[in-house]
């Protein structure tokens, strides 16, 4: 038989002030199971924890209920007082009569009937708690962080410096992201290649990191603590082993394909390195365009033309690297967290008719201006025209193509876009003092360190004539360009004749990120954008136990975001992993293996995988919830219809009670 | 069971909004009648529909059932769920004698103490409108 | 065609029980009465004579199939039968490839009893959408599509009613129901191993025979059939007090239609509207 203890805080005159305190203790003393009932003038006070402490030891009680101010309060702090007297602490129960009952009720007599229902819901619920005990798991003490761009390449090396191993995968055969594609950061305009290179090569260098470039996530599977991803290693057909990274093989090789990396503006070879910086810098062979490849593929069937063989890499590679013989492969790591820096790609505004939806020659990107800005891009740093190759004179940006605009459904800003049109402004004017610069923008938008001043100088010292309002087309007459906008400041149309004209294209996730998330089951937006667990309090985390989140694949971000929370992920991984086991919350759900008729209706509604599949001995496949992954909403609880879950803390036994405490019988 | 709480209402409050909604309601001093009974569950989800036919069976006058803004559910999904569960149970209960206005699913997030003692307030003046049920 | 369909079917008994494909084959005798079908179960190629497939098969056959989990059995479906199949199979319940499926072409089935036969359709059969079967390996008869009458006028004019006369109207039946519990034993959708009505801890029905505890019961029962009922109607059928429970079912299926656009067995890979959702959708819930 329980011995249940009730304690009716007055919480000065809060509860007291209402609610007739002596009446409630006298009703709570003949309820079912009650062995002691007493007040307290403040239960969460020192001398108000002793009491039930003493009262405890004194009238051998065996579960309590504490009737004071919301649970959400003070749940834990009376756990822990229950505990310090030897009671299990999810043996204890409380019932809320200040904020749910003495200060939205003035009537006393009413708010002291309620009260006394209260504290008899939470004596019938008490009396059906069981002693519960939090599980300890192991951990893989390894994070996999996925994608190698700058916030990657940050949360990698934060978790090595904690001493955990950290396996970094690139999808592309190089680390570096989009920040190595930049000439310039803003707004202190350093060298991007010279400030990302050497955290570049201190990934390769590190002895904690193993870098698996040309590799791709496939599946994930487990837990937090317990990861077990497979990873696609696509064949590089070139042995790493033996490859010095010499160069021989990619000045040799006569296939020219446009550089995805240079954004079509210049050429890279079928055996490759994306750019001269590259980590690792080892070249891969693309399967797609090699000549011998081709060849290959042909000797297979023996239909059509016969193409020509080449194989001039391998005759000119010293250390006979070039290896035909590889093939993609599948293999499985093990992790304790997984941290996700998928990185953006830019907006594709060949849907903007307007701006000639890729037709012209002399429209392009901002990001493409930045692989003509750099001294390592196609132009060696030179701003020529791609009709061409001589210098513009006049240029047109044009801000928010792809942001701002529910017409293409991207509503939201990219946030980076107007300062980096300020740089190139600025920096367009220092290559060529003759440049006349024309903005046309919705908005200027520099919050930021620094930022409004550096938009400024863009404006007031470069002579860039900023012009409020939308382009509304653009045009090619002989060799120059038409922009037809509108000067929405002075209401009026302005027509520009440009040499060149440059979009600000927005950011978007890149092409895969929901697919990666669906694969590590964390959600996404509509848009793609990965969705942190708390978009304030909880920034790179998500709703899955052990993924973290960082970077641009959150939503746009620049560049020193992007570190922060590549660094803040990092903290959160090496949080996890620096502990010697995880400790489950024991308020999760139970499967009655006798009653469970393996219709799997509740692994249909668990928001989080915790359902998984088990055969019994006498041949039935049941459900079984994982406790690590389980986070006890109960959803599974109402979609079994046979009662074979129950949800630990609010089982139907404890819920039912509280109802018949209320109604007749 | 004390007599003066009729007519009787029964609430079943998601801990993470609604609950905690109640809560601020009474932060605020925001009264509303003393009717309803509160019952704590981790998610509008976890309501099981045999806890809500089992109190009208005994004689409950009415029902509330709140939990997080769809979108805003602390576990991803719950919501949506009862949304659907209740949507269907609302009407086979209403084809079974019990009115409509007897049971109510809403939502309220933790910042809505105002309206949460708006909507117990309101459900309450309709129940004395509509009266007690019938026993059965 | 009644001959036909008989014979065609014992062929194929034959066929499968002498190769081996099958262990049972589960079809209709004529029962004692001489009149009216029963349940068959044929192990033994010589017994296959036994099958018939008359008007008054209106047995819902599946259910037995849960009984032969693991075994290979072929079964005889009529239309709606088979969406039983498909429901059964969309909760993992059975194994396609354990089930020849002999799959009938129904006209319908006619109102039956002890050593009688009417020659009147029963009522779900006059509004049958489904004579021919969704899931087969062998048909039986040829396919046919008609336009059934509409569907829920009988919810209609109980909605209808006042609230007051509906809340009786359910009391009344209540207060005949013998809880003899034969409507969850005749459903292909009741195949929990311990029923939410028999469990003493939480003992959500009183085991008292009361109008409450009878309500509450008859309540649930429809309602776990939300979305799930395949409107065989084998619940209405089996009641030994005629309770009405069609319009619970039906009541139900009106509302997994309008809400949901949803017919409960029609593909083996469905999932039930209660345990889905689409994030956008609007259902008078909280809006």
């Amino acid at each position: 038989m329980s011995r249940i203890g009730v304690f009716i805080c007055h919480c000065g005159t809060n509860i007291g002030g209402v609610v007739n305190v002596p009446e409630v203790v006298e009703a709570a003393r003949h309820m079912p199971l009650v062995a002691f009932a007493d007040e307290n003038k403040y239960t969460c006070s020192e001398v108000g924890q002793s009491s039930i402490r003493n009262a405890i030891a004194e009238h051998k009680l065996d579960r309590v209920v504490i009737a004071s101010c919301s649970p959400r309060m003070h749940e834990n702090t009376f756990r822990r007082t229950v505990t310090a007297a030897g009671i299990n602490p999810y043996l204890l129960e409380m019932a809320n009569l200040r904020e749910h009952c003495s200060w939205v009720h003035s009537d006393a007599r009413d708010a002291t009937s309620k009260a006394i229902d209260l504290v008899r819901m939470a004596v019938s619920k008490v009396a059906r708690h069981e002693a519960l005990f939090p599980k300890q798991i192991g951990l893989t003490k390894r994070a996999l962080v996925i994608g190698g761009g700058v916030t990657g390449i940050q949360a990698a090396l934060d978790i090595a410096a904690s001493g955990h191993e950290v396996v970094l995968v690139e999808k592309e055969p190089s680390i570096g992201g989009r920040m190595a594609q930049l000439d310039k950061t803003f707004p202190t305009l350093d060298c991007s290649a010279c400030i990302l290179t050497p955290k570049m090569v201190d990934v390769a260098q590190h002895p904690k990191i193993t870098l698996l470039s040309y590799s791709e996530i496939v599946d994930v599977r487990g837990f937090v603590g317990n990861f077990e991803v497979d990873i696609l290693r696509k064949a590089k057909l070139v042995d790493y082993e033996k490859c010095t990274g010499c160069g021989l093989c990619w000045q040799a090789c006569p296939e020219k394909i446009p550089s995805e990396f240079n954004l079509g503006l210049g050429h890279r070879t079928a055996i490759y390195i994306p750019f001269a910086q590259a980590v690792p810098n080892k070249p891969v062979i693309d399967i797609a365009n090699c000549r011998y490849e081709n060849y290959r593929r042909w000797k297979e069937t023996e239909e059509g033309e016969e193409p020509p063989q080449c194989r001039i890499c391998e005759g000119v590679c010293p250390t006979e690297a070039i290896d035909r013989t590889q093939q993609d492969e599948i293999i499985t790591e093990k992790f304790g967290a997984i941290v996700v820096t998928t990185g953006f790609k830019t907006f594709d505004y060949s849907v903007y008719g307007e701006y000639g939806g890729g037709r012209y020659p002399n429209v392009i990107t901002s990001l493409q201006l930045e692989r003509l800005m750099s001294a390592a891009g196609p132009t060696e740093g030179e701003v020529l025209r791609p009709s061409d190759g001589t210098h513009p004179k006049s240029v047109v940006f044009i801000q928010c193509v792809g942001s701002r605009d529910d017409k293409v459904n991207r509503p939201y800003c990219s946030k980076v876009c107007c300062m980096y049109t300020a740089k190139h402004a600025i920096m367009l004017k220092e290559h060529d003092p003759e440049v006349q610069c024309y903005v046309f923008y919705i908005d200027i938008r520099a919050g930021g360190k620094d930022f409004e001043e550096f938009a400024r100088r863009a404006q007031d010292e470069t002579g860039a004539l900023y012009l409020r309002g939308r382009v509304s087309q653009i045009y090619q007459q002989g060799d120059k360009l038409m922009v037809l906008g509108e000067d929405s400041l002075m209401g009026r149309p302005v027509e520009i004749t440009a040499d060149l004209v440059v979009l600000a294209t927005g950011m978007e996730p890149s092409e895969n990120a929901a697919e990666i998330a669906q694969t590590l089951n964390i959600s996404y937006n509509t848009y793609n954008f990965l969705i942190e667990a708390h978009p304030k309090l909880r920034p790179v985390e998500t709703q899955t136990d052990g993924i973290f989140v960082a970077g641009a694949a959150v939503g746009p971000r620049d560049i020193p975001e992007c570190v922060a929370h590549g660094s803040a992920a990092a903290v959160k991984a090496v949080a996890l992993l620096s502990q010697d086991s995880l400790t489950t919350d024991p308020l999760i759900s139970v499967v009655d293996p006798m009653k469970c008729v393996g219709c799997f209706a509740c692994k249909e509604v668990c928001p989080f995988n915790a359902i998984e599949e088990q055969v019994t001995r006498d041949g039935r496949t049941i459900s079984s919830i994982n406790e690590s992954v389980c986070k006890g909403c109960g959803l599974c609880v109402v979609a079994c219809r046979p009662g074979a879950i129950n949800l630990r803390g609010f089982t139907n036994q404890q819920l039912l009670s509280e109802v018949l405490t209320l109604v007749g019988r | 069971m004390s007599a003066d709480n009729e007519p009787l209402i029964i609430g079943f409050l998601c801990n993470w909004c609604s609950y905690a909604g109640a809560d601020m309601a009474g932060t605020s001093r925001m009264a509303y009648p003393s009717n309803i009974r509160i019952i704590r569950v981790p998610c509008s989800g976890r309501v099981d529909p045999l806890l809500i036919v089992k109190c009208f069976q005994e004689g409950a006058d009415a029902v509330l059932v709140a939990g997080c803004h769809p979108g805003d559910c602390h576990y991803n999904e719950g919501n949506y769920y009862s949304r659907r569960r209740f949507a269907v149970l609302r009407a086979l209960l209403d084809f079974m004698g019990i009115d409509k206005e007897r049971f109510r699913v809403e939502w309220v997030s933790a910042s809505e103490g105002k309206r949460f003692s708006q909507i117990v307030s309101q459900f309450t003046e309709d129940m004395n409108r509509i009266g007690a049920r019938k026993a059965g | 065609m009644e001959a036909d369909f008989t014979s065609q079917i014992r062929e194929k008994a034959r066929e499968l029980l002498e190769k081996g494909t099958v262990e049972c084959v589960i079809g209709y005798e004529t029962g004692s009465d001489g009149v009216s079908a029963r349940p068959s179960f044929i192990y033994n190629p010589s017994e296959v004579e036994r099958l018939v497939f008359d008007n008054t098969c209106s047995h819902n056959l599946v259910k037995y199939l849960l009984d032969k989990k693991g075994k290979p059995t072929a079964i005889v479906v009529k239309g709606c039968d088979s969406r039983a199949l498909n429901l059964l199979l969309s909760e993992k319940q059975l194994q396609r490839d354990q089930i020849f499926i002999i799959g009938v072409v129904c006209p319908g089935v006619v109102e039956w009893g002890w050593n009688r036969r009417s020659e009147q359709f029963q009522k779900r059969c006059d509004l049958c959408r489904q004579h021919t079967p969704l899931v087969y390996d062998l048909l039986i008869g040829t396919p046919v599509t008609e336009e059934p009458p509409p569907e829920f006028t009988d919810i209609a004019e109980m909605s209808a009613r006042a609230t007051e006369e509906r809340a009786s109207f359910w009391r009344e039946q209540a207060e005949r129901c013998l809880r003899c519990y034969a409507c969850r034993q005749a459903c292909p959708g009741c195949y929990c191993i311990d029923c939410f009505v028999e469990q003493l801890d939480p003992e959500w029905v009183g085991i008292r025979i009361a109008t409450g505890e009878n309500l509450m019961w008859n309540t649930i029962r429809a309602f776990h059939l939300a979305g799930r009922c395949i409107a065989c109607n084998e619940c209405e059928r089996v009641c030994p007090v005629n309770l009405p429970l069609s319009l619970l079912n039906r009541k139900l299926e009106e509302e997994m239609l309008e809400l949901f656009d949803y017919r409960a067995g029609m593909s083996e890979d469905a999932t039930a509207p209660l345990i889905t959702f689409i994030k956008e959708e609007k259902l008078g819930i909280g809006e």
